[in-house]
């Protein structure tokens, strides 16, 4: 197996990851402060809405963003870390790798509407399987860049 | 070492990408504060309910989220568009990152400058907040530790110091996949 930009690479997944690990919150950490000013909230607050019914808690505090933006993020961490592997398979046209991609983002966008609209009600779960499969999308775009077979 | 000499030259010979990190930041940069103020006056002028957020908010944020992510996008379709080269991954990268800078510089600036125009804002949000969860159906104890910690938290984010602290690496980060992304969406792909 060929690697290419192998730093570019581990730098991406070094981020996502981060990224995750900030996402979850000062739960994770048992952060004593109350959760609307730990850092990790602070973070994110210009990037989702941060509503705590609509997020994961854990130890009693809500996580720094809601379940879709957590399945975005874990999803597409997860997707580029399994580049190495996923390169295996012929997941090599990229026309129709972006049309999954493109697929995702308006699911999400349809299922957003709909519960908002009170035509159903979504769950945590279904909107983290749902930005999941969005996060996963787009790093599944990098599918054949870094690693090769020969 | 010719290799790298030539790909040095070629580096050399391709046309500044700054003009599109600059159009992408500012253009973005503006359309998120806007909408991050149509967010924040939305909430000034609802009536307490004992939810935080309406519909409309929402909605607001999903797309103040959305726009903030996708400037390096924009910005390595503006210089595909106006070069007509290939863009690989790591230059993109590189644009969508400093595109993300610019965006949250633009964004903390027009903030700022808003607290001349409007200095009230924020505490006409607090006020607002609190009046929200006052109407909320929780106990007396959990209410008041609500209120403190939000308005600590929404007083923290009006000094630049922690705007500039948590936007720049997050609206970098998100614009460094966007930029990715949008090399390999829009830039002709070299073999």
């Amino acid at each position: 197996m060929q690697i290419r930009q192998p730093i570019l690479y581990g730098s991406v997944l070094l981020l996502a990851v981060v990224v995750v690990f900030v996402a979850t919150g000062g739960g994770l950490f048992n952060q004593s402060t109350p959760w609307p000013v730990q850092w990790q909230h602070q973070t994110f607050h210009s990037l989702c809405h941060q509503i705590a019914d609509r997020s994961f808690w854990i130890n009693g505090q809500p996580m720094a963003v809601c379940s879709r933006c957590m399945g975005i993020y874990s999803g597409f961490a997860l997707g580029w870390g399994l580049l190495p592997i996923l390169s295996f398979a012929d997941i090599t046209r990229l026309a129709y790798v972006k049309k999954i991609a493109v697929v995702m983002l308006l699911f999400n966008f349809i299922d957003a509407a709909g519960n908002l609209f009170g035509l159903w009600h979504n769950t945590l779960i279904s909107r983290t399987v749902l930005g999941g499969m969005l996060g996963s999308s787009a790093a599944l775009i990098f599918v054949g860049d870094f690693f090769h077979h020969n | 070492m010719d290799e790298v000499a030539e790909q040095q030259a070629e580096q050399n010979n391709q046309p500044s990408y700054w003009p599109s990190v600059g159009i992408a930041g500012v253009i973005f940069g503006i359309i998120v504060f806007a909408l991050s103020l149509v967010t924040g006056y939305t909430m000034i002028n609802s009536e307490p309910t004992g939810s935080l957020f309406s519909p409309v908010q929402i909605i607001l944020w999903v797309t103040v989220c959305l726009v903030g992510a996708f400037g390096g996008m924009l910005a390595i379709w503006h210089y595909a568009n106006e070069y007509d080269i290939s863009i690989k991954l790591g230059k993109g990268a590189l644009i969508g990152l400093f595109t993300g800078v610019c965006l949250a510089l633009v964004t903390v600036l027009l903030n700022q400058l808003w607290q001349v125009i409007d200095p009230d804002m924020t505490q006409k949000m607090i006020d607002s907040t609190i009046a929200n969860f006052e109407a909320a159906d929780l106990p007396d104890a959990q209410k008041q530790q609500m209120i403190d910690s939000t308005v600590q938290s929404m007083r923290n984010q009006n000094s630049i110091g922690k705007q500039l602290l948590y936007n720049l690496p997050m609206y970098g980060i998100l614009n460094v996949i966007t930029g990715m992304i949008g090399a390999k969406v829009f830039g002709k792909q070299e073999e």
